[in-house]
């Protein structure tokens, strides 16, 4: 079986799930959860650096997604759509939480595959995140991890695509001075 | 997706994209979720399978069958008459029992249509001498009403076949189903009141 028939077969699956949670079964919506839990959790975590709000997201986005299922277009992706309100919860909590930090100037980013200059320790690379500045944090996570393009990034985070580079461009230079090496 | 590891078993990674997307919660997070699910309804019980071309032709159907609704509603009050719905199948058609056995298959489990409605045989023995009949009582009517309840029926058949048609691409859903219901009691309501005003002789 080839990638793209796996990966066929398992979006059949999860529509099928999905078609069953809309009806109401929530064991169906259970193994939803428990495949879509981690990078739900994980993206939760990384843009509120905080392990019990992170959890508290992620249960809302799960009963936000509950309640909107009917809306969602099974030809589109569970997991981006998951992303998208994982974003709108956690962008939310932290606005209780955390004063709204000014937008940088709108200066691009280059173009890069956020390739790091030595390998680096994955812990040391995640504090090293979990440091910037949240606006800046939230475009990187999105784009350099979860590999949304800046367009999309920016639409999950409610900002103007060129805010969005702007905030990887600052992004990129604080890793830089972070890890004392070159990211490109 | 992670990378190599250093002499002291850390692992390293060469750029953010081999960061793991996936980060396990530190407790198991569903029975929370599973218990804030139990004090809420089904997600969509009245739009199993909603889809994008799928809502927009809904909207459309809704509309229709509100508007035979209205059509036959307000016909039945005009005349004055109290009308006890009655359980349909349509000969040549999808009965609205077979809808709802086809959304059980889809589903797995029962839907509403399995208890509010059932199966009478009676009722295509009716409808049959209705429509029979429906002629010539619509001719002992007089223009006005004929013409009232020519269109109600015209309405009702345009969004009976505009549901069958839907329902025939998505039979799990259960807005539709419900739909073609009412618009099956609807047309039996029509003609119950043409044979009743016929019968009466005062006309509609």
């Amino acid at each position: 079986m080839t990638e793209a028939q796996a990966g066929d077969t398992r979006v059949d699956w999860e529509g099928a799930l999905v078609q069953r949670a809309r009806a109401g079964d929530t064991r169906a919506f259970e193994r939803l959860y428990r495949e879509h839990a981690g990078k739900v959790y994980g993206l939760c975590l990384r843009m509120t650096r905080d392990a019990q709000l992170a959890e508290d997201c992620t249960q809302d986005t799960f009963i936000n997604a509950w309640r909107a299922l009917a809306g969602f277009e099974t030809r589109s992706s569970l997991s981006t759509w998951l992303h998208r309100i994982a974003v709108n919860v956690s962008l939310a909590k932290r606005r209780k939480s955390s004063p709204i930090e000014p937008p940088p100037e709108e200066t691009e980013d280059a173009p890069g595959k956020w390739t790091l200059e030595t390998p680096v320790e994955v812990r040391e690379i995640e504090t090293a995140i979990g440091g910037l500045p949240d606006g800046a944090r939230d475009a990187l996570v999105l784009h350099a991890l979860y590999g949304y393009s800046h367009g999309e990034a920016a639409q999950m985070l409610g900002i103007a695509e060129g805010t969005c580079k702007a905030q990887l461009h600052r992004a990129r230079k604080l890793l830089r001075e972070r890890l004392g090496m070159e990211v490109n | 997706m992670t990378g190599p590891q250093d002499p002291d078993g850390r692992t390293l990674v060469g750029s953010l994209g081999e960061l793991p997307q996936a980060i396990e919660p530190p407790r198991d997070l569903w029975p929370g979720i599973e218990a804030r699910l139990g004090g809420m309804e089904a997600p969509a019980p009245a739009a199993t399978a909603a889809q994008s071309s799928g809502r927009r032709h809904s909207a459309r159907l809704r509309w229709l069958a509100a508007a035979a609704m209205i059509a036959s509603v307000a016909l039945g009050v005009w005349i004055g008459r109290s009308l006890v719905p009655l359980p349909l199948a349509v000969p040549g058609a999808r009965s609205p029992a077979s809808v709802a056995n086809e959304a059980s298959a889809v589903t797995g489990a029962p839907t509403a249509l399995d208890t509010a409605y059932v199966a009478d045989p009676r009722y295509e023995r009716q409808r049959a001498e209705l429509l029979r009949s429906l002629q010539t009582r619509l001719a002992s009517l007089p223009p006005a009403s004929r013409a009232k309840v020519m269109a109600s029926l015209e309405t009702i058949h345009q969004a009976k076949e505009d549901l069958e048609r839907a329902l025939g691409k998505d039979p799990g859903n259960a807005l539709l189903q419900e739909l073609l219901i009412n618009t099956y009691q609807d047309e039996m309501r029509v003609l119950t009141d043409v044979r009743e005003a016929s019968d009466s002789g005062k006309g509609i």
